[in-house]
């Protein structure tokens, strides 16, 4: 019986979604293909949009996520390091000095200067 | 219900329209611009009216063909001082000569377009995939596994060449931009190859359109004429060089404080003129427009600043300026300014510090009638030289932001042979 009422909001969901997706544009036609071209100013592209590119944000990304995962895994320590004692300091050090040489990788990679 | 309840709320909205400049077609823009009632667009996936203005070239028709096809429906086209184009040469076409009817009949277009009372525009160019799916492969790219293929017919953006930042090899994408690309000179198209987002080739295929002078300037060559008609033209001229930058900077609010000032250059006290054109300096450099929107690079030197002439010479410190030689500026006190940084802030620098000159020059002029004593040589308010060569030498290399900073910072086009219109 649940199943069937989780079914049938999964249906309706979809159903929903579906019909605001396409009530407003039932009367227009859908784009043709010059329309849909990447706009240039009336000039044409000569490859595929499907490049590599680089996110310069990158290095900063990986910086945020090695002290982010720090600081996840610090909260539950530091509930139980009193009851555990010098194990769980012992631990929580193993893991920052892990997590440390992600920090000195991105700090050979320039993540620290400011461009 | 709905759709006439949304229709009603979408024509007090401000009138989308996506200006394509042909020849002399900047006139309609600056006159749309000032209108509260309609917004330029800077695409025309966000536009319902395209404005054709100006004379468009039989080569560049097909350019025409493709933005005109962008424009989603329901969409109408208007013709200011411009052909249409034979598809669309039809009784029902809008051709607009006069540049005050202008406004007025965007919004009627608008309105007629929004409450169905025009139907849209057809289409011109057929429904067909550009370029049909022939390949292989699972991932829809034309060929085999992630690399290689030919997805859709055109060749993936491969393979990666040195990169000219930092060597990180990334893929080439290479188009042709132009030539109705709103951010840079009306006419020109240039195939360009960017790495990433650095210009890596810069072609030009068309050059823009020639710039036409003011009607003083042909006529300063053959008779003497009032120094103060000719420095205010000079102005304004560069005032809507500021309106052009200005928008590129995402400056939208100066940029039309610009246009107002350069629509007042004609008519308005000098002394106004000053006080309003030194309140808007000032707000320029407020805003961070020196030292958050220009790029250091493109530094002009020698012999390519003397080759262009004009603010970009002067700007390199180089102390070309015709109207040293004149006598009537003589007797106005006249010598040239110049900067020596040559790079794209001391273009904009020079540009105001001789707006600020010849804001002076109009002063004394109107005082004492002064007119023009030379008549073989006059200096233009652009430079004489032509700017297409140096853009492929100096664009490769800047970020894409940076190139179209550069652009804009030099008048690219050639002067034309004939008055304005």
């Amino acid at each position: 019986m649940e199943l069937l009422t989780l079914l049938l909001i999964l249906l309706l969901g979809l159903g929903g979604g579906l019909l605001l997706q396409r009530w407003p544009g039932r009367h227009g036609a859908s784009p043709t293909y010059p329309q849909r071209a990447p706009f240039l100013g009336g000039g044409t592209p000569d490859t595929h949009a499907w490049s590599r590119y680089h996110i310069r944000y990158y290095p900063m990304t990986l910086l945020l996520i090695a002290f982010e995962m720090e600081m996840m895994f610090m909260y539950p320590w530091a509930a139980v390091y009193v009851e555990q004692g010098m194990k769980a300091v012992m631990e929580m050090g193993m893991f920052l000095s892990i997590l440390g040489v992600g920090i000195v990788y991105g700090w050979r990679e320039g993540v620290f200067k400011w461009q | 219900m709905a759709v006439s309840w949304l229709s009603r709320l979408a024509v007090r909205g401000p009138a989308t329209v996506f200006p394509a400049l042909g020849m002399h077609g900047e006139d309609a823009l600056y006159r749309l611009a000032r209108d509260p009632g309609i917004a330029l667009v800077d695409t025309p996936r966000h536009a319902a009216i395209l404005l054709v203005a100006g004379g468009v070239p039989p080569h560049l028709q097909d350019a025409l063909r493709r933005v005109h096809d962008q424009l989603p429906a329901p969409c109408a086209t208007l013709w200011y001082q411009s052909e249409p184009l034979l598809e669309l040469n039809q009784p029902g076409a809008v051709i607009i000569d006069d540049p005050a009817a202008l406004p007025g009949a965007v919004k009627k277009t608008w309105r007629r377009l929004i409450t169905r009372e025009q139907d849209t525009a057809p289409r011109l160019l057929p429904d067909t995939p550009p370029n049909p799916w022939q390949g292989l492969g699972d991932d829809g790219h034309g060929g085999e596994g992630m690399m290689g293929g030919v997805p859709y017919g055109r060749p993936m953006a491969m393979p990666p060449t040195p990169d000219l930042r930092d060597g990180l090899a990334l893929d080439v994408l290479t188009f042709r931009l132009g030539p109705f690309f709103p951010l840079w000179p009306a006419g020109l198209a240039a195939e360009v190859a960017l790495q990433g987002d650095i210009v890596q080739q810069f072609a030009v295929v068309s050059p823009a359109f020639p710039q036409a002078v003011p009607q003083i300037f042909v006529e300063a060559q053959s008779r003497p004429v009032a120094i103060a008609e000719l420095e205010r033209k000079r102005v304004q001229h560069h005032l809507y060089a500021f309106f052009h930058a200005l928008g590129l900077a995402h400056l939208p609010g100066l940029a039309r404080r610009a246009l107002a000032l350069a629509e007042q250059c004609d008519s308005r006290p000098v002394q106004a003129l000053d006080k309003a054109f030194t309140a808007f300096e000032r707000a320029l450099v407020r805003r961070g427009f020196f030292a958050l929107y220009l790029p250091r690079g493109a530094t002009l030197e020698g012999e390519d600043a003397r080759a262009l002439g004009g603010v970009a010479a002067r700007a390199a410190g180089v102390e070309d300026d015709a109207r040293h030689a004149d006598d009537g500026y003589r007797r106005l006190g006249f010598s040239p300014v110049t900067q020596q940084a040559g790079d794209v802030p001391a273009r904009w620098r020079q540009r105001l510090a001789e707006i600020q000159q010849s804001l002076r020059l109009i002063g004394r002029a109107e005082q004492g009638d002064a007119v023009t004593a030379a008549t073989d040589s006059i200096e233009l308010p652009q430079g004489t030289g032509s700017a297409h060569e140096l853009l492929e030498n100096q664009l490769p290399g800047l970020e894409w932001s940076e190139a179209l900073a550069t652009v804009a910072s030099l008048d690219v086009a050639e002067v034309s042979p004939w008055p304005h219109p």
